[in-house]
């Protein structure tokens, strides 16, 4: 049922199969699903829901499953293109799959080094259409992923759930405008119960929703009702008004680039501290409003929370893998990219006055000095 | 949300490691333990991949690097993959806490393998209830899930690394797996 922003709220609210990936390995280890597997051996649905749970590539099974390359990727770009109807990001998932090797990488922590392990790398002719993969993929995050209209739509159902919860949760489901045998209400009763988890899906929370308009929760049931009505909350792009007051300097390089990256990324986190602080003195009965912060680099550099298996390796003339952020200047170059929005409902200009007023008033110089 | 500005967290574990501290590594582990003993940065931690993680933190450094806070330096390791070399600038807040600044420059001594190896297996105690009971050794999980840096000994060289740091002086003892 909406699975990331679902994944969200589980974590916030102690859910742990609100975590897709801990659905899946239960099913995998002990359903219908596991009797299957057993078909191919008898611990192979244990190493199969092993691969699952994982989430990070360890070998090169791992990285079929979680990866900057992985099966999931290939999959959700080419559904999720066509579904939403945006032209660009397309790739040539043919050619990337017909170019993957496997070779001997060496891996470590740091400085340090640990050993070799075997993991999936792309032959030298498909290096440009990596290249276009990784773009496209990063492109569909301001296009699809991160569009406005998404992440309103995620926060007001992020906003719905984190009301609804509490309800059902201290005897009052009666108020959510769902029976008492709903599947959600079923889930948030008895959340550990696989059954009750997998009886969730977004068909289920769209029916939902015409009960929850008559919600005598008034947070729950406008939330409902703007989902219902894509009636979404509107939104003031904080960071695009930081970065129209600070445009970028012509010819600037790297190091001048990174320094306006960073106070932008100070001055919105400012804004952001004190437009909420603000928001929270307000009557429980004022509008709500939504705050959105997230980032997505356009390739995860090699980092500590990465391991070489996580990165695209393209074989290079000299037999050895290598990073495509080392040997691509387009990816090398790419920043990440950044969200700093607030919604804010359509006859909310309380909340538009003071954001503005913050935002007039926030600019000042960005200290280095401790406090 | 940390109480404080993760930029300048990450900037002043630099400096509280002597000037310089060496690979994301070794700065996310060094964080994660120094908040364990109780020296309360706030950052969330997430088991990402090779252990805790908080995304706070790393952004925090490239904002700190981003402001000349702390001056950043990629390096290519002999195994071919790179790091990070963090040094101070004029611009680095200074330590404030003598105790602390003693556990981090410690901290930050230990190999990075074995940082990381001794992090995940506290980590798995607070998070997993690995408390050692039957099935449940901290560091038995932590060698399963990084099966090639727990071997060749460097298991039991991130354990009495963690000992060590454990009979340094903290606001709360680290859990008792080593």
């Amino acid at each position: 049922m909406f699975s990331h922003a679902f994944e969200e709220i589980g974590k916030e609210l102690q859910l742990p199969l609100a975590r897709h990936e801990t659905v899946s390995e239960m099913l995998i280890r002990d359903s219908e699903v596991a009797e299957v597997l057993r078909e191919l051996g008898s611990g192979f649905a244990n190493d199969v829901a092993d691969v699952i749970k994982g989430g990070k590539p360890g070998n090169l099974y791992d990285a079929v499953v979680s990866s900057q390359f992985d099966a999931d990727r290939l999959d959700y770009m080419q559904r999720d293109r066509l579904m939403t109807g945006v032209q660009s990001s397309g790739i040539d998932a043919t050619w990337l799959l017909a170019n993957l090797e496997i070779a001997s990488v060496q891996i470590g922590a740091d400085a340090d080094k640990v050993g070799t392990v075997e993991t999936l790398v792309l032959g030298r002719k498909a290096f440009h259409v990596a290249e276009s993969y990784v773009l496209s993929l990063f492109q569909l995050y301001p296009n699809v992923y991160f569009h406005k209209a998404t992440r309103a739509a995620e926060k007001v159902f992020s906003r719905l759930m984190l009301s609804l919860v509490p309800l059902v949760r201290d005897g009052d489901s009666a108020r959510t405008g769902l029976p008492t045998n709903h599947p959600i209400v079923r889930f948030i009763r008895e959340p550990t119960i696989l059954a009750n988890a997998t009886a969730l899906d977004d068909a289920v929370f769209w029916g939902a929703v015409p009960l929850m308009i008559e919600s005598e929760d008034l947070l729950v049931a406008e939330c409902a009702r703007r989902l219902w009505e894509r009636k979404l909350p509107k939104s003031v792009d904080v960071r695009q008004l930081l970065e129209q007051d600070e445009p970028p300097v012509h010819h600037a390089d790297t190091e001048a680039r990174q320094q306006r990256a960073a106070r932008i990324a100070l001055r919105c986190r400012a804004i952001v501290q004190a437009f909420e602080a603000k928001a929270n003195e307000r009557p429980a009965s004022s509008p709500p409003v939504f705050i959105d912060q997230v980032r997505r680099p356009p390739y995860k550099r090699f980092q500590d929370s990465q391991s070489l298996l996580n990165q695209i390796l393209i074989q290079s003339g000299d037999g050895v893998p290598r990073d495509m952020a080392e040997i691509s200047p387009v990816v090398a170059g790419a920043e990440t990219f950044e969200v700093c929005r607030v919604y804010i409902t359509e006859r909310d200009t309380e909340s538009r006055s003071m954001l503005m007023n913050i935002m007039r008033t926030s600019v000042g110089e960005i200290t280095h000095a401790s406090p | 949300m940390p109480a404080h500005d993760p930029h300048q967290i990450a900037a002043r574990f630099v400096r509280e490691a002597g000037g310089q501290l060496v690979g994301r590594t070794r700065l996310q582990k060094v964080a994660y333990l120094t908040q364990l003993a109780g020296f309360g940065d706030d950052l969330d931690f997430e088991y990402r991949h090779y252990g805790p993680f908080s995304e706070d933190l790393a952004t925090g450094m490239e904002i700190a690097a981003g402001l000349g806070m702390i001056k950043e330096e990629e390096k290519r390791a002999e195994w071919g993959g790179r790091y990070s070399v963090y040094q101070t600038t004029e611009q680095t807040p200074p330590a404030v806490d003598a105790t602390r600044s003693a556990f981090v420059a410690a901290a930050a001594k230990i190999g990075a393998i074995e940082l990381e190896l001794a992090a995940t297996a506290a980590f798995l105690f607070v998070t997993e209830g690995c408390d050692g009971s039957p099935g449940k050794d901290p560091w038995q999980r932590t060698a399963e899930l990084k099966p090639d840096k727990a071997a060749n000994g460097r298991l039991e060289l991130a354990k009495l690394a963690y000992r060590g740091l454990a009979k340094l002086k903290t606001h709360q003892p680290l859990p008792a797996i080593a």
